[in-house]
């Protein structure tokens, strides 16, 4: 019992990591459709920038957690501005193809700049893991637990207590119909971008404690992340978040016993969920959906 | 209000609209008619900016050409759909609140906490407005064909637009409702907001325009009140070859 408590606890923790990208991947879909899969590189990106910031130039950590959240927006920024802009119009599958580019250049210029060569990250809060009862915890993994309950309730807000969070929403449903409604739809593009990009820095910058930094570090994560937004349903954060714990709850449980399918474990599992339910577990389908 | 000036618009070869000027005058219902393909929907588009023109198109004194779409309304004119273009997996509320976007101060912590005073009291007037008010929390998805149309024409007034344009508001509507339809459009205009309508439905164009418009084959070929158009014998002719062509 305390092994299986312990078990799912730290599938909880991982589990949270794949919530925290895959709700920056969630976010731009639901207002872009596109599916953003430079979303793990852009924050394996600005983590590096983060490692300098730390280890070379001696940046205080809480200032570093702040700049990287930044960089990240920027990036997002940049490549809406800039990329996704001027091919919108053109063609749909184009943008995500732009994504997929995207991630292998931030890998290649992290391998060219940084080299390969693993580096040791140091956590956001050091010290001795702590007990919850018969289960052990390290306080990064708590850090990351909280970190995904708060991103997660900042984008609730954002999405539906906002009328930009209203007006991103409707744009993925209709983007003409949202443009002669007054959305102006340049200006909510660069924030969403902006949003998520952030959240994929604030994401790397949490989990690569737990790994170590090197420009393929984010690569499974992703892919973790990509199941547990279909799993969710593509179109809500709750599902994104949910879908992600109960990936790493199932995968950590998968892995005891059987370790060497703990990785296609879930994607088979996710397959199913999909051929019985298409719309995922709180896909668009469903009448209340957060 | 809206001064059309020598419109024309090509598709290829295809001259769709052909040197047309239309005038609407302020706080008037205008019915744009004509038998399919006569160009009325592409009018609709070209003051949105969807395809290139030739020719002026002005709002209140103010070209639009170039403007963005969204800056449309912003000045006031917005429009509603042939085909429905609600957002199905919002709820009423949300989808007309969408509408009110460029209308609406965003203070972000009031909103977090719920609408500010006014834009809670403008939503909750258009809900009255278009009898709507119990359907607020309902998602768009699950409404009847009939009912979005109200939810379309309500999300495009909240904004307190001087002009929309509506395209084909009747249709897929069911007989039994038209009534309800021809008083809600009659009270948008008795509310200060002018109105250019493309509608098949000739007794709902007859029984609440106050101009009617006709085009065929992209051209103007007759203006006046409702009892001028049905007695114009062009117009009659166009409809009656629109119905003897449907009909074979």
């Amino acid at each position: 019992m305390n092994i299986l408590a312990n078990l799912a606890l730290r599938g909880l923790a991982t589990g949270a990591v794949y919530a925290l990208v895959g709700m920056g991947i969630v976010v731009i879909l639901q207002t872009t459709n596109v599916m953003n899969f430079a979303q793990g590189d852009t924050g394996m990106f600005v983590t590096y920038l983060a490692f300098f910031m730390i280890t070379t130039a001696k940046v205080p950590y809480s200032l570093v957690l702040v700049l990287t959240v930044v960089a990240g927006a920027l990036i997002g920024l940049i490549v809406e501005r800039f990329m996704m802009r001027s091919v919108r119009s053109r063609s749909h599958l184009s943008l995500i193809m732009l994504t997929l580019g995207l991630s292998l250049v931030f890998q290649g210029l992290a391998a060219f700049l940084f080299n390969t060569e693993p580096r040791l990250f140091p956590p956001l809060v050091a010290g001795d893991s702590i007990k919850l009862g018969p289960v052990v915890l390290s306080r990064q993994d708590i850090v990351v637990l909280l970190a995904t309950i708060i991103v997660f309730g900042v984008l609730y807000l954002f999405l539906y207590r906002t009328k930009q969070g209203a007006a991103a929403r409707s744009i993925s449903q209709d983007e003409y119909a949202a443009r002669v409604l007054g959305i102006p739809t340049p200006s909510i593009y660069m924030l969403v971008w902006a949003i998520g990009s952030a959240l994929a820095g604030l994401a790397a910058l949490l989990i690569v404690p737990r790994f170590s930094l090197e420009p393929s570090f984010m690569g499974l994560i992703q892919v973790k992340a990509f199941s547990a937004i279909v799993l969710g349903g593509m179109d809500s954060v709750f599902g994104a978040a949910v879908g992600g714990l109960i990936i790493g709850v199932v995968e950590n449980l998968v892995a005891y016993q059987f370790p060497a399918i703990k990785d296609s474990f879930m994607l088979i599992v996710v397959v199913i969920v999909l051929l019985v339910m298409p719309q995922g577990l709180f896909g668009k389908r469903q009448q209340r959906r957060f | 209000m809206l001064a059309i000036e020598n419109l024309t618009v090509r598709f290829g070869g295809v001259v769709a609209v052909k040197g047309l000027n239309l005038t609407v005058e302020e706080g008037e219902i205008h019915a744009l008619i004509g038998p399919n393909g006569a160009g009325k929907t592409t009018v609709f588009n070209a003051i949105f900016q969807v395809v290139p023109y030739t020719g002026g198109i002005q709002f209140a004194g103010r070209e639009l050409r170039g403007l963005p779409r969204y800056r449309l309304a912003e000045i006031g004119v917005t429009r509603t759909f042939q085909n429905l273009s609600i957002f199905p997996s919002m709820t009423v509320r949300e989808n007309i609140l969408v509408g009110a976007h460029s209308k609406t101060q965003s203070r972000f912590v009031a909103e977090l906490l719920g609408l500010s005073g006014e834009p809670r009291q403008r939503l909750a007037e258009t809900l009255d407005f278009f009898g709507l008010s119990s359907l607020s929390p309902t998602y768009a998805a699950v409404l009847p064909y009939g009912t979005l149309k109200t939810v379309e024409l309500a999300r495009a007034f909240i904004s307190n637009p001087k002009l929309i344009l509506l395209d084909e508001p009747a249709a897929g509507i069911p007989t039994s409702e038209k009534g309800t339809l021809k008083g809600v459009i009659q009270r948008m205009r008795d509310a200060g907001t002018t109105i250019l309508l493309v509608e098949h439905d000739m007794e709902l164009v007859m029984d609440i325009s106050d101009s009617v418009t006709v085009m065929d084959f992209g051209e103007k070929i007759a203006e006046g009140t409702p009892a001028q158009i049905s007695a114009d014998k062009r117009v009659i002719e166009a409809y009656l070859g629109e119905e003897i062509h449907a009909a074979s």
